[in-house]
């Protein structure tokens, strides 16, 4: 297996990963989705909100601001061994703001300085003059697979590699015309694509069906794929990719713990 | 439960046996109810 990555940035990365089975592609995607622990708020402690949104509603927008924490010092809820919460699997965060002020993510204060909303500009509700909003937040531990809250790669997917190839061109360059990604060019054997251009090719199939000589073979690398993953901001999209093999890893060594006991 | 009137912000109960709703301060017919001052909590989702 390899992996060249071609960008990376602190939410967005993109990767190709070659010499792989389909299902271990899609695994590493599912598991970006779904299997990374992430916190989020789950529980809210409403001391005055006369905001004009309803509790429930102001909860379900607090439940959806990716918070920056490292999740190996926090344990699950379900899997704590305090009986109701404990600072090993809850952190609290409180909020208080008066109007006449939009209140903003970053207004959070956090029990824990290390552990704070990933973006500090993320609207919560405009105050009018009076309005107030006082309000405890917990936050927990979770997977994206029981809850979108908890769900840190937010655009995580990957196509095959395409493979184009040219045989006996005319030079007609209708193809080149045709390519709605405008990556074709003329070469001096013919009509040509470049290795970084391929990247972009959607195998659409269109300069196929222009081409009156059948001289374009269209198709796609079944072993290798390119990767575009997007991070909410609790993890950087490297670490997102770190924790998703992590996770494959764990499931990984319980089906062989399993196995080796049968 | 406590109420109040939206136009002279005066306190109000409610007399259930009388057949309206009504301040029997101004005699104004919207009244809202106060927020209780215990702690609530919700569920986030």
């Amino acid at each position: 297996m390899k992996i060249e990555v071609l960008e990376m940035s602190d939410r967005f990365a993109k990767f190709v990963l070659s010499d792989a089975s389909i299902a271990f592609a899609n695994g590493l995607r599912r598991a970006m989705l779904a299997e990374v622990p992430t916190l989020a708020i789950t529980e809210v402690n409403l001391y005055n909100n006369t905001s004009v949104l309803y509790d429930e509603q102001l909860g379900l927008r607090l439940s959806l601001i990716p918070i920056k924490a490292n999740t190996d010092e926090l344990v699950p809820k379900e899997e704590c061994m305090c009986d109701d919460n404990c600072p090993a699997c809850e952190v609290s965060m409180t909020l208080s703001a008066e109007g006449p002020k939009m209140v903003y993510s970053g207004d959070f204060v956090s029990s824990d300085p290390e552990i704070f909303p990933s973006d500090e500009n993320i609207p919560i509700v405009e105050l009018k003059d009076g309005q107030q909003l006082f309000l405890e937040a917990l936050a927990h531990v979770g997977h994206g697979k029981n809850h979108s809250r908890w769900q840190a790669g937010i655009a995580c997917g990957y196509k095959t590699y395409p493979v184009v190839t040219f045989h006996n061109c005319d030079k007609c360059r209708s193809c080149i015309e045709a390519c709605p990604k405008d990556i074709i060019q003329m070469g001096p054997s013919g009509a040509e694509i470049q290795d970084n251009d391929m990247l972009e090719c959607t195998l659409c199939r269109s300069c196929a069906d222009v081409c009156g000589i059948n001289a374009i073979t269209v198709d796609q690398d079944e072993r290798a794929f390119i990767f575009n993953v997007e991070s909410d901001g609790s993890y950087s999209a490297e670490e997102l990719i770190q924790q998703a093999s992590k996770a494959l890893k764990k499931k990984s060594d319980g089906m062989l713990e399993v196995l080796e006991h049968f | 439960m406590g109420y109040k009137c939206t136009r002279c912000k005066r306190a109000v109960e409610i007399d259930y046996e009388y057949t309206g709703i009504r301040c029997p301060y101004c005699g104004h017919r919207i009244l809202v109810k106060d927020r209780p001052t215990s702690i609530k909590r919700i569920k986030a989702e």
